[in-house]
Formats: C-alpha cells, sequence, structure tokens
C-alpha cells in the first residue's frame, strides 16, 4: 500500500457517515437504497459516500439487477493501523508529478464535460488543452477538413482558431485540406 | 408575498443549524450539501425581496425566475449524471429538491 492510499483511507473514514456505513455493512452486504433508509440518508448522498469508500479501497461493489450491492473488504479493514501508517510513498519524481498535478488542474479549470469553456490566453495552459483535444484524432490517420471541424467544434464554438494553433503548436499538420495528427 | 419571504428566512435559519450540528458530529460531507441548501434558500429570498416591489416586477416575475432557475440547474444535473459526476449530481439533486420545495410554498394566488 502507498502512503496516497493510506491517506484516502484515513480520508474517508474521517467521517461519521461513512463511518456508520461501514457498520451497517459489517453486518453484511447491502444495496445504496437499503442503507440510505437505515441511516436516515437520501440514496444520492449515500451513493457519494460509497464512492469515496470504493476510492479508498474500502468496499467492493457489484451491479445485481436495478441494484448495486455493497460489501467491506474485509482483507483491508482488516490491517492494522500500524501496517497502514508505516506506508511507503509512491515512488514518482517529483517534477513528474508537479507538472502532472498542474496539467490537471488546466484540464479542470478549462473544460467541463468535455467541453472547452474557453480558449485560455497563456501558452502553456493553451498548449494543454489542445493537447487534451488532440486525443480525439487518431495518430497517423488522415482528417478532412469537414471531420477536423466538426471534432473540434463538439468541443469548442471557435474551431477556426484551435485548428490554426493546432498546426502553429505542430500537434496536427496540415496537407492541402487534410490534416494528421503528428504529436 | 410577506409569508414566503418568512418561510424562506425559517428554511436559512434551519439550514444554518442543521449544518452546525452536522459539522459537530463530524459529518463534513452532509454539511456541505445542507450549504448547498442553504445557498439556494439564500438565493430564493435575495430574488424575492429585489423582485417583489421593482414597478413591472412583483411576484410573476419572482416566479418566472424560480422556473428559470428549475430549468437551468435541471440541465446542469442531466448533465452531470450524463458524465457520471459523483458529487455534482448529489450537488444538482440537493439544488433541485431544495428549489422544488421552494416552489411548492409559493404562494397560491400568486402563481
Amino acid at each position: 500500500m502507498t502512503q496516497e492510499n493510506a491517506l484516502r483511507i484515513f480520508k474517508s473514514l474521517s467521517d461519521l457517515s461513512r463511518l456508520r456505513i461501514i457498520q451497517a455493512l459489517m453486518q453484511g452486504e447491502m444495496y445504496a437504497e437499503l442503507l440510505a433508509e437505515r441511516l436516515g440518508l437520501t440514496p444520492s448522498t449515500v451513493s457519494f459516500h460509497m464512492k469515496k469508500l470504493e476510492e479508498a479501497g474500502l468496499v467492493l461493489s457489484r451491479k445485481e439487477q436495478y441494484y448495486i450491492v455493497y460489501s467491506l473488504r474485509r482483507e483491508v479493514l482488516n490491517a492494522s493501523l500500524l501496517d497502514i501508517a508505516a506506508s511507503e510513498p509512491e515512488q514518482i519524481d517529483e517534477q513528474i508529478k508537479r507538472e502532472k498535478e498542474y496539467r490537471q488542474k488546466v484540464i479542470d479549470a478549462f473544460f467541463e464535460y468535455g467541453k472547452l469553456r474557453s480558449i485560455p490566453v497563456q501558452r502553456k495552459k493553451k498548449q494543454i488543452c489542445y493537447e487534451v483535444i488532440a486525443e480525439k484524432f487518431v495518430p497517423g490517420r488522415v482528417y478532412t477538413e469537414k471531420e477536423l471541424n466538426e471534432i473540434i467544434g463538439s468541443i469548442h464554438e471557435d474551431y477556426c482558431t484551435i485548428r490554426r494553433d493546432m498546426i502553429g503548436e505542430g500537434i496536427l499538420s496540415r496537407n492541402g485540406s487534410e490534416y494528421v495528427r503528428i504529436r | 408575498m410577506k409569508e414566503f419571504i418568512d418561510y424562506l428566512s425559517q428554511r436559512i435559519e434551519a439550514c444554518k443549524e442543521e449544518i452546525a450540528g452536522l459539522e459537530k458530529s463530524g459529518r463534513q460531507d452532509d454539511a456541505d450539501f445542507a450549504k448547498v441548501r442553504l445557498n439556494i434558500y439564500t438565493i430564493c429570498r435575495t430574488v424575492t425581496d429585489a423582485l417583489q416591489d421593482r414597478p413591472g416586477a412583483g411576484a410573476g416575475a419572482v416566479k418566472a425566475q424560480l422556473e428559470r432557475f428549475r430549468t437551468e440547474w435541471s440541465a446542469a444535473l442531466d448533465r452531470a449524471r450524463e458524465h457520471d459526476e459523483t458529487r455534482n449530481s448529489v450537488v444538482g439533486e440537493v439544488r433541485m429538491e431544495a428549489l422544488g420545495d421552494v416552489i411548492a410554498h409559493f404562494p397560491e394566488e400568486e402563481k
């Protein structure tokens, strides 16, 4: 277990509602609606808490007909606090980690549900956003201008500016009216 | 409209008490959702205060604004569900629930 996992476990358990969910699941597996009824919470709130517990690796879920049934991951919950506290930090280069975090921050700020809110002014942020848009294109495949415009247009209305910038940034290459993703 | 504003004020006070209770008992996430509810009641009271006496506005304008909120927030909730955004979905549901309560308490004669 990494230190990040350990932190997730401690954070997820530092909430009374989630502790009560764990207590309820100690009696056996249960579906969200029943948990909600027992704990006096709305089903959507229970789903939110379950997601946190799942991310921490403390519960498992499985679909059964129309319901999602939750159960405890006892192998994790049976670990001693000392074992969890002694977990090692993940071996990731700090610089790479910072860049990854910065990139995610930019993506979160400029994209909402796959749409670009606005074209960033700062070049670094713009590059990150264009790299995200570039993921919509298969590298090496030739796209017509119409196809390209449709794909970019589904992300932001100003597809002309973005198309031009992506060529300028060396993300796309243009040959007549054909375009290829090159990085 | 006075009764409606009083009702909104009561709900605001009740939400504040609920938030304090939840925070005290270590239920921070539930307290955050209660803050969303508090925010909705506060917005609705602000809108009502601002529009009720404005010339050419009045109760009809308040009701129209509440319906606009319903349309916008319902679309935001659909988007969150569509993209499987758990937190935003819960926030959207809490928001719609509180707004539904507000609209249900809007004075009949003004509707």
